[in-house]
């Protein structure tokens, strides 16, 4: 079979590669700064040929025969805690951060199998006041702990 | 050097920083027990922490975390068979067998007084070497440092192993890319922002590592199939059983000289760029199994105090020796080493020849930090591994989403923007992706930190030279530095060849 771990990531990477090169040319240059040996562009531009023709050499070279198994892993709980930190970046500022740490924590440890309630909120709700007391009180670096509705 | 000495001595020893010394060693040992997280993960989730502290005591106690998740590793690897680090897999090769013998106590003493000798020793060297070369390094120009940091990157797709240094150098070459997004420092243009304000001071260092190694470990864990009750059931009899951890006079004979040798190969492998504490833990355990004869050298791989003694002392000495290039040069010799010099940028101070001339108080309490590093290591973590072993036993589903939740955290009360959290997530899922895939993504990180230094030598050494690449060529010392980098390159994709013609040749001989 062709499409082996090795050369999945070669093509991967080689997309990586083309739409960084096609940016790269899009780099705003000054005429005078064109005509120079080293501009913004230079850089860049080294790198996508390097980037391109050693992905290139990934996928053409003889590569051995490991492919991807997908079989048995926790797909979904996985792009669940995904989702979920995704949440927790969006609601870290609106909910306070006491609110958001605790739910990312204690839904994290539900995701991961823990169905008792009163387990999930000693393990959640007191890492996120000790983690804010730590950071604010003892390092002086201030979040806000609370909801937008309980602040003054 | 007494002076310096005497510097770093006030420095380390001040109670604040002992305290921050005591406390890196006790998390870097946990977190490094943790299997998958090693000392990269464990100094990513300590910057947050150690931005806030001054630099001295921010470097000793990321320095702390590195020597404390190296022993951690050397426990799960012995306890578990499960090596937090690929350094440390040649600790499980007899470390394991000594435990399932029921002799868990004495492999992780033996494993302690080889990393605190291989600390020790490599300390020593480190002190004799790190001035030395820096005074050398002085009349280093930037087209020399340009040169250095293509060997720090091609010697470390060089040392990635047969097979792997096409994706080695591709991952350098990515992280290189990486750290062109975001404003042009000299001229101002904006580069690869995708039109995004967020985006305009580039992609950040903290960022890129704690999503790279912390958060894509702990997703890989959540990935994995969970374990069978047998392997659970393994895993608690081991940190429940770990008997005497007395050593005798005959065994601490029998690895005296083995700490000696292993040490300063460790030593000399460390200060390679590229190289690191796995391919001295090899290569140590390579050499001692050879040097211990036929009869003895049977006994390695079934639980030989000799073949735990090597690795676990080279492995040490090595992570000393990886200080020499960062602290004299300013170029890491490996991924640990570039998060550290990641963190040292940030406060503002640039590794390299001058680091010993204007900040003495930072080379020498780095320096004089590993040997009180070690002896807390000894003194604190070996009574205590039998308890700390059993904060192993807490149970994934609680300690996955805490290591989550410090990862992203820690980017966030630096950079106080939602939007690193969500970039984050997307650097966690290409560096799962990538891992699933086998493609390493320490050569990306070290990539990504020298490339900003690399543009600007290159940019400088040109605008020097008139515009020409001439220098490439002209100057005696760069053109030394490029060739090492090309050979580096060329003679391991040679030398297979090179080997396999000579079995022909062999054959051929035999035959006629």
């Amino acid at each position: 079979m062709f499409f082996t771990k090795r050369r999945i990531g070669g093509m991967l990477l080689l997309a990586f590669c083309i739409a960084y090169a096609i940016l790269s040319q899009r780099i705003p240059l000054l005429p005078f700064q064109a005509k120079s040996a080293f501009h913004a562009r230079t850089m860049p531009e080294i790198l996508a040929v390097m980037g391109t023709a050693l992905s290139i050499a990934i996928i053409v070279l003889p590569s051995p025969a490991e492919y991807v198994s997908t079989k048995g892993q926790n797909w979904l709980t996985a792009l669940a805690f995904l989702v979920l930190m995704s949440i927790y970046g969006l609601t870290i500022r609106p909910f306070g951060f006491v609110l958001a740490s605790s739910m990312l924590l204690g839904v994290g440890y539900w995701l991961l199998g823990e169905r008792k309630i009163w387990l999930l909120l000693v393990t959640s709700v007191p890492v996120a006041i000790a983690f804010w007391a730590l950071m604010s009180i003892g390092l002086g670096v201030f979040i806000e702990p609370l909801p937008w509705f309980l602040r003054g | 050097m007494l002076d310096g000495i005497m510097i770093g001595l006030s420095t380390a020893l001040n109670p604040y920083n002992l305290v921050f010394v005591v406390c890196g060693c006790l998390v870097g040992t946990f977190i490094g027990m943790l299997p998958g997280l090693g000392p990269m993960s464990a100094i990513a989730l300590m910057i947050p922490i150690a931005a806030s502290l001054d630099p001295s005591a921010g470097i000793i106690l990321m320095a702390a975390v590195y020597y404390g998740a190296i022993f951690g590793g050397s426990t799960s690897s012995i306890l578990i068979n499960a090596p937090g680090v690929a350094s440390t897999v040649a600790t499980s090769f007899d470390g394991y067998p000594m435990a399932k013998q029921g002799k868990a106590g004495k492999a992780l003493a033996v494993a302690a007084y080889s990393s605190f000798s291989g600390g020790v020793i490599g300390a020593i060297l480190l002190l004799i070497a790190a001035p030395f070369l820096a005074k050398v390094s002085l009349s280093f120009h930037s087209t020399d440092y340009f040169a250095l940091m293509v060997l720090g990157l091609t010697a470390v797709a060089a040392f990635a192993g047969q097979g792997n240094m096409l994706k080695a150098m591709l991952m350098t070459v990515v992280g290189l890319m990486l750290s062109t997004v975001g404003t042009d420092q000299t001229q101002g243009i904006q580069r690869f922002t995708l039109g995004m304000i967020d985006l305009l001071d580039g992609i950040s260092f903290l960022l890129l590592v704690m999503a790279t190694f912390a958060l894509s470990e702990a997703l890989m864990a959540i990935l994995r199939p969970k374990a069978s009750d047998e392997d659970r059931k393994k895993e608690q009899e081991a940190h429940n059983n770990l008997g005497s951890m007395k050593v005798s006079k005959e065994e601490v004979k029998e690895i005296a000289p083995v700490i000696g040798r292993s040490s300063i190969l460790g030593f000399l492998v460390g200060v390679l760029p590229g190289a690191g504490a796995t391919i001295a833990s090899f290569l140590a355990y390579g050499t001692e199994q050879r040097l211990a004869g036929p009869t003895k050298g049977k006994l390695f791989g079934k639980g030989s105090i000799r073949g735990l003694s090597a690795p676990e002392t080279a492995n040490n000495a090595a992570a000393t020796g990886s200080f020499v290039p960062l602290l004299t040069l300013g170029i890491p010799g490996s991924g640990t080493t570039a998060i550290m010099l990641g963190a040292l940028i940030g406060y503002g101070i640039q590794p390299g020849p001058r680091l010993y001339i204007d900040q003495p108080a930072v080379f020498w309490s780095v320096i004089v930090s590993m040997w009180i590093g070690n002896i807390i290591l000894l003194v604190l973590n070996l009574p205590l591994i039998p308890y700390i072993a059993k904060i192993l036993a807490i149970p994934a589903r609680f300690l996955l989403p805490l290591i989550l939740f410090f990862s992203l955290i820690g980017v966030y009360f630096v950079s106080f923007n939602t939007f690193d959290i969500q970039l984050m997530i997307v650097f966690a899922v290409a560096a799962v992706t990538l891992r699933l895939l086998d493609f390493p993504l320490a050569p990306m990180i070290l990539g990504f930190i020298l490339g900003g230094m690399m543009e600007e030598n290159l940019r400088r050494a040109l605008l020097i030279n008139n515009d020409s690449w001439s220098f490439l060529w002209e100057r005696e010392l760069t053109l030394a530095i490029l060739t090492i980098a090309a050979l580096t390159l060329v003679v391991p994709m040679l030398l297979p060849l090179y080997q396999k013609w000579r079995r022909t040749a062999d054959r051929a001989g035999e035959g006629g």
